[in-house]
């Protein structure tokens, strides 16, 4: 199903170029998508497969190169130029009203003029759901709904406004493995009547079911290859310029009993629970995976243990002594570190230089003071051993934290907390959006940590990091452990049941 | 944006070096000096002549310097409370109603002091004036962290209460002057009044106080674990949050700090120039060191600087109505021309036009 020659390509780029300061986001990419095509966009965080996919939906404008769509040169402005033109886009983050209904969200600014004709618009929408073989309620409101049947609508409404050519941005970050099958099966039924697919991921096993791979690197194009002639380990190398060991874990026995255990912890918000009333050990020497669709109740029972947050039921005792009303500066200070899910937001101030961020939270203790003065050597020294040690690429420990990439930031941040981690290490997502040399980096000196007798939580949405590392893995949905698998019965189906809900029998 | 784009033109964002920066804020100030030439001219005077009297008037000689020192005094008070608060994203616009404070509470402490020494009295209206903008500005912290309210809000309101307060207390209350007809206290005890420097000047030891301030602040910003905080809360408060640090802690003390600095420019208007309590004397100050504070760059050493600028203008204006005929109060106008020229330097640092080529 590649672009046969003489046929006229859905979308064409050619000579495309984008420049952000300093940074060529994108050098000279030219690539074709025929119709019905599944084309996949490859390439490690910041290897230019946003800037490109937003280059093409009109929210960025390129500096050089040209763009046709149907043959058709495009003078992409905004995404309102785009859309006219039949280009749609689902991004990660749904851009839907939560009190409409599916019906309302998809023509909500569609109409022209002041009259809604929703009758027409109800016909056209069922047609569309019809042949694509989707269910849905177009009464519904869309708050009632779950996250994948918001990503129906999202597209329904791409078609519904005349979309040919369909950028999906990391479709599956949000789905459980059994809502991606579904969206698989939609992206066929697209393919079926002739829509163009652009499919940006990093996952490779998605990758390995489209027609025809674009990989980028570093703002270049390295090649456009047709799927089944090539395999995961040959775009792998392309991706990153070089071959990538995979890890696998080591187990060793855990020691026995548990270092960290909760029992019964409920925290609660105005409306409803955020988590309720959690049970977990984790013992000496254990890595203990946390599987589940963001924004379960993981982060917060991280934030709990960690304290930052007050539990309002529940007690978490570590190496056997209570730290449920701790605030978060004294659970540090007994050997807990915790590395949050969102860096920038979480982890680091921007405007500090990397030694100040090393030492975020402990700007009081007496190893950075000398008398009332901060002790700027000993903070320099850290520094510097944190960036031989973890081999963060810079020029200093005096650099701005705001210019390091998403990498580099993250290794600061655990150079802090594993520091900390004398006893317990609360990892959230710990290589998302990392790239792949750091990805295999950071794996590794998690390991060597629980090497070290530490117990682990590693939280995360990939359950291939997870069966890499954990000795155990518990399943969380709507701020509940659903059931717990153990290393040697990991199951994708299994644990992708418990992810939507299911109970454990 | 779109007309400008028809005309093949696109604004986009450059990145700001400290290079292209001063380029750009040269070029800003040059600007405010023509613009405020301008000025001059429509007032009927000759701008060279203008800006040479400005000049002679503030700078002419050793008693026009110090009295421009003495108008800096309470700018860099407030500039540098200003800073202090803007440098940790906290925007206390209530450095005027501190300065209020600042000099009532010290007034309070110290009157029933009269005839003791001035070793006495001296720690005593420092420390109040200390102690009054600090704790005002904490009323303003409480009420963000306990309840939620923007301090914009809230440290505007506290403005006017506390000069309403002030009028309340002077008019009949137990600070006015017996028999006196104005709106002032008696004046102060000579053992309370802040030393002068040089005799044939009004220059006090205020002025030493403002520098030395802004010399324990540079330290305190950039070598103690109290600055690691307030720039920590400046460039993320949450990051600081997660790592255990109480952000409610740390407003509270970032507005005591501002506070308390602002206290001192009142303690310094009534103890150094005025020597009487009253509002004439302690107007004005904390709005213009927003303005003093964002020219200064919100550095200590820069808040100085502009402090001086600010009050050269102040105080060479006088002598520029009185040999030119230029109103000296078109120099707030030239306060405010220098204030949105430098703004714009500032933003023109960081952006740049680009000629987009018209595809189709």
């Amino acid at each position: 199903m590649s672009a046969t020659q003489g046929e006229t390509p859905r979308l064409e780029v050619r000579g495309l170029s984008k420049r952000y300061g300093p940074v060529l986001a994108n050098d000279d990419i030219s690539l074709a998508v025929a119709p019905a095509e599944l084309h996949c966009l490859l390439g490690e965080n910041g290897a230019g497969k946003s800037t490109l996919s937003a280059c093409i939906y009109g929210l960025a404008v390129s500096d050089m190169g040209e763009i046709l769509v149907d043959g058709q040169r495009l003078d992409l402005r905004s995404p309102a130029d785009a859309i006219a033109a039949g280009i749609g886009m689902v991004h990660q983050h749904f851009v839907l009203v939560p009190r409409f209904t599916v019906l309302e969200n998809i023509v909500v600014g569609t109409g022209s003029g002041l009259r809604l004709d929703l009758a027409a618009a109800r016909g056209r929408i069922t047609d569309l759901c019809a042949r694509l073989h989707l269910d849905i309620d177009l009464d519904r409101r869309v708050d009632s709904l779950s996250v994948g049947e918001m990503q129906w609508v999202e597209i329904v409404k791409s078609l519904y406004l005349g979309a040919r050519l369909l950028i999906l941005d990391e479709p599956t970050a949000v789905l459980t493995p059994q809502e991606s099958e579904r969206l698989f099966a939609l992206i066929a039924e697209l393919k079926g009547s002739g829509i163009a697919i652009i499919l940006i991921t990093h996952k490779m096993n998605e990758v390995m079911r489209s027609d025809r791979v674009s990989v980028l690197r570093k703002g270049r194009l390295v090649a456009t290859l047709t799927t089944a002639d090539t395999t995961r380990d040959a775009l792998t190398e392309l991706m990153v310029g070089r071959s990538v060991a995979t890890i696998e874990a080591r187990h060793i026995a855990a020691s026995q009993g548990a270092s960290l255990s909760v029992r019964g912890l409920t925290l609660s918000a105005p409306r409803g629970s955020l988590i309720q009333a959690i049970d977990l050990d984790v013992a000496p020497g254990e890595i203990l995976g946390i599987a589940g669709v963001a924004g379960n109740g993981q982060d917060e029972l991280l934030e709990t243990i960690a304290g930052i947050r007050a539990p309002r039921a529940g007690t978490i005792t570590l190496r056997g002594e209570p730290m449920s009303s701790l605030g978060a500066a004294e659970v540090a200070g007994r050997g807990v570190g915790h590395v949050p899910s969102d860096r920038f937001r979480d982890g680091l101030a921007r405007d500090f230089t990397i030694a100040e961020n090393l030492i975020l939270g402990q700007q009081w203790l007496r190893r950075w003071r000398k008398g009332p003065l901060l002790d700027r050597a000993a903070m320099a020294a850290n520094g510097q051993d944190a960036i031989a040690r973890y081999a963060i690429a810079t020029t200093g420990p005096e650099q701005p934290s705001g210019r390091l990439s998403g990498g580099n930031a993250q290794k600061v941040i655990i150079a802090r907390e594993f520091a900390k981690a004398q006893h317990l290490l609360l990892l959230n997502q710990p290589t998302r959006g990392v790239d792949v040399g750091a990805i295999e980096f950071i794996h590794a000196e998690v390991l060597a940590k629980r090497d070290q007798g530490c117990a682990v939580i590693l939280v995360s949405e990939e359950l291939d990091d997870l069966f890499a590392l954990s000795d155990r893995i518990i399943v969380m949905f709507r701020n509940e452990v659903m059931g717990e698998v153990r290393r040697g019965a990991f199951d994708k189906t299994a644990i992708g049941r418990l992810m939507a809900g299911a109970r454990a029998a | 944006m779109r007309m400008l784009e028809h005309l093949g033109w696109r604004v986009v964002r450059a990145d700001a070096s400290p290079a292209r920066t001063a380029v750009w804020v040269s070029a800003s100030l040059l600007l405010a000096v023509l613009l405020s030439a301008l000025l001059f001219e429509a007032a009927g005077a000759s701008p060279a002549a203008a800006f040479a009297a400005l000049l002679k008037g503030a700078f002419g000689s050793w008693r026009t310097a110090s009295e421009t020192l003495v108008a800096a005094t309470p700018l860099i008070f407030t500039g540098l409370a200003t800073a202090v608060a803007f440098r940790a994203r906290i925007w206390n616009i209530g450095a005027e109603g501190q300065v209020f404070a600042g000099a009532m509470f010290a007034y309070w402490c110290q009157h029933g002091l009269a005839g003791f020494s001035p070793a006495i009295q001296l720690p005593v209206i420092v420390l109040g004036g200390l102690a009054g903008g600090g704790l005002y500005a904490g009323l303003a912290a409480i009420l963000k962290t306990r309840f939620n309210v923007d301090e914009v809000i809230s440290t505007v309101m506290l403005n006017y209460i506390i000069v309403y307060a002030l009028s309340l207390l002077l008019l009949q209350g137990p600070w006015s002057e017996p028999g006196a007809f104005f709106e002032q206290s008696a004046k102060m005890d000579p053992g309370s009044l802040l030393p002068l420097l040089s005799g044939g000047s009004r220059l006090h030891a205020g002025f030493l106080l403002a520098v030395a301030a802004a010399a324990v602040v540079q330290v305190i910003m950039t070598r103690t674990p109290v600055g690691y905080e307030i720039r920590a809360a400046g460039s993320n408060l949450r990051a600081l949050k997660v790592q255990g640090t109480s952000p409610a802690r740390v407003i509270l003390m970032v507005m005591m700090i501002s506070g308390a600095l602002a206290g001192l420019a009142g303690v310094a208007q009534v103890y150094g120039v005025h020597y009487r309590l009253k509002a004439g004397a302690l107007t004005g100050y904390g709005y213009t060191g927003i303005i003093v504070a964002i020219l200064g760059q919100l550095k200590p050493w820069g808040v100085v600087a502009a402090a001086i600028v600010f009050g050269a203008l102040v105080t060479g204006a006088t002598f520029m109505q009185v040999k030119t005929g230029v109103p000296s109060a078109l120099i707030y106008a030239v306060e405010a021309i220098l204030l949105l020229c430098y703004l714009a330097g500032w933003a023109a640092a960081r952006f740049r036009l680009k000629r987009v080529a018209h595809a189709g």
